[in-house]
């Protein structure tokens, strides 16, 4: 190095130096709570007024657009039971029951003992895990008004029959419908196929003394049940909202 | 001398002041998914804010995990760095594997007001010695062979979560 290159960065550094001893005593900032209450808050992640370095690094990784995570037609997440495609076909009322494209169609249930994906006690959850959402999915209608999920054939819990819970929203996202599918019972069908899995049936609440399917039977919400536990199932049904 | 393990947890809020590209996409996308997903527990219109939800609807604090799902891609495109904390060297130095995401306030009729934040846990660290403002940790023990240390100073919104003590 030039000695002059080398005072110059002697100098640089005895003038730095003390300012960033300066700030660091000097910019002692209070946190103003952050609770799920009115009131402004600041903002740490972009804030200058925290006493630390600053990141000096290569810019990235770039971000990109990306869906939620709910956005997928296999919403299994590694779930043990017999496979289960579901086809729903969304119609229009306001159409003559047309096939209605574009609405967004959730899907959700639980496992095959009972469980739904939630948020435990702790509530600190793994990144890594996609199943964090399992058995929760979402796709748009194609141009037949129908959405596919692959997914495992539903467990059951108390007081509840066998269901799907199903939230329609048209393209911008605006609530349709919130609504659930039940599924055909009795002999033969596919619920005393799978027999509740390990738990068996005993207590099993049926569609008739279901709260929520109680009005109708759950008549109009009973989708149509194929297969059997070696091959998978089939569960098709048509649900008809007014867009 | 004592083995002390610790792990941090750095809260990052994300509203409508944020700036940087990242914190963009999770502030709109997660507004989005708030407004979808507040439909369920609000059919009937009534509620506007995601305080008055919590308070009278029952099950709508779901809404912390069910929006999280808007959030969960950009999470993982930080490739399990925490970001924003830096040692001091200004380099990012903290790695997460655990995240909890919450919704602190959100409006439907208000985009300004939304306001969420995702707490990030650090992968435990071995604390050594604290110097003057500032704790010098490792993520291996500094038994035996000499290890890599960072220098880091906790700073607001960043925390020591967990103390393990070993004699």
């Amino acid at each position: 190095m030039e000695r002059k290159g080398f005072l110059k960065s002697l100098l640089v550094g005895a003038v730095t130096t003390p300012v960033v001893l300066m700030s660091c005593t000097k910019a002692e900032s209070n946190i103003v709570p952050t609770e799920g209450t009115t009131g402004s808050v600041t903002n740490p992640g972009t804030s200058s007024s925290t006493c630390a370095v600053v990141p000096s690094e290569t810019v990235g990784p770039f971000p990109t657009k990306s869906p939620a995570s709910f956005v997928r037609s296999d919403i299994t997440d590694g779930r043990n039971g017999y496979k289960m495609t579901a086809k729903i076909t969304i119609g229009n009322t306001n159409n003559g029951c047309a096939a209605l494209p574009g609405a967004i169609v959730d899907i959700w249930h639980c496992d095959a003992t009972g469980n739904y994906s939630e948020y435990g006690g702790g509530g600190i959850q793994s990144t890594n895990l996609q199943a964090v959402h399992f058995l929760r999915g979402r796709q748009v209608t194609d141009g037949h008004g129908l959405v596919t999920f692959t997914t495992i054939f539903p467990g059951w819990y108390p007081g509840r029959s066998t269901h799907i819970h199903v939230h329609i929203f048209n393209a911008n996202g605006t609530s349709l419908k919130v609504t659930q599918i039940a599924f055909p019972e009795g002999a033969g069908t596919a619920v005393a196929l799978v027999n509740g899995y390990s738990k068996g049936l005993k207590g099993y609440t049926t569609n008739a003394r279901d709260n929520v399917f109680t009005n109708d039977g759950g008549v109009n919400q009973i989708a149509t049940v194929s297969g059997n536990t070696t091959d998978g199932f089939e569960l098709s049904i048509k649900m008809n909202v007014a867009a | 001398m004592a083995t002390r393990t610790i792990t941090l947890c750095y809260r990052k809020i994300i509203d409508a002041a944020s700036t940087k590209p990242w914190e963009k996409l999770v502030f709109e996308d997660t507004y989005a998914e708030f407004r979808m997903q507040a439909q369920l527990y609000n059919q009937e219109k009534k509620f506007t804010t995601f305080a008055e939800l919590i308070q009278h609807v029952s099950g709508a604090e779901q809404l912390h995990f069910l929006v999280s799902a808007a959030a969960i891609g950009y999470l993982q495109q930080l490739n399990e760095i925490i970001p924003d904390v830096v040692n001091n060297l200004g380099k990012h130095f903290l790695r997460f594997t655990k995240f909890q995401f919450e919704i602190i306030n959100s409006d439907l009729s208000d985009k300004s007001r939304h306001q969420v934040a995702v707490n990030f846990y650090s992968e435990p660290l071995f604390w050594h010695e604290t110097i003057d403002n500032y704790l010098l940790v490792s993520d291996r023990p500094a038994t035996g062979e000499e290890v890599a240390t960072n220098l880091f100073q906790i700073q607001p919104y960043l925390t020591i979560h967990t103390l393990h003590t070993e004699p």
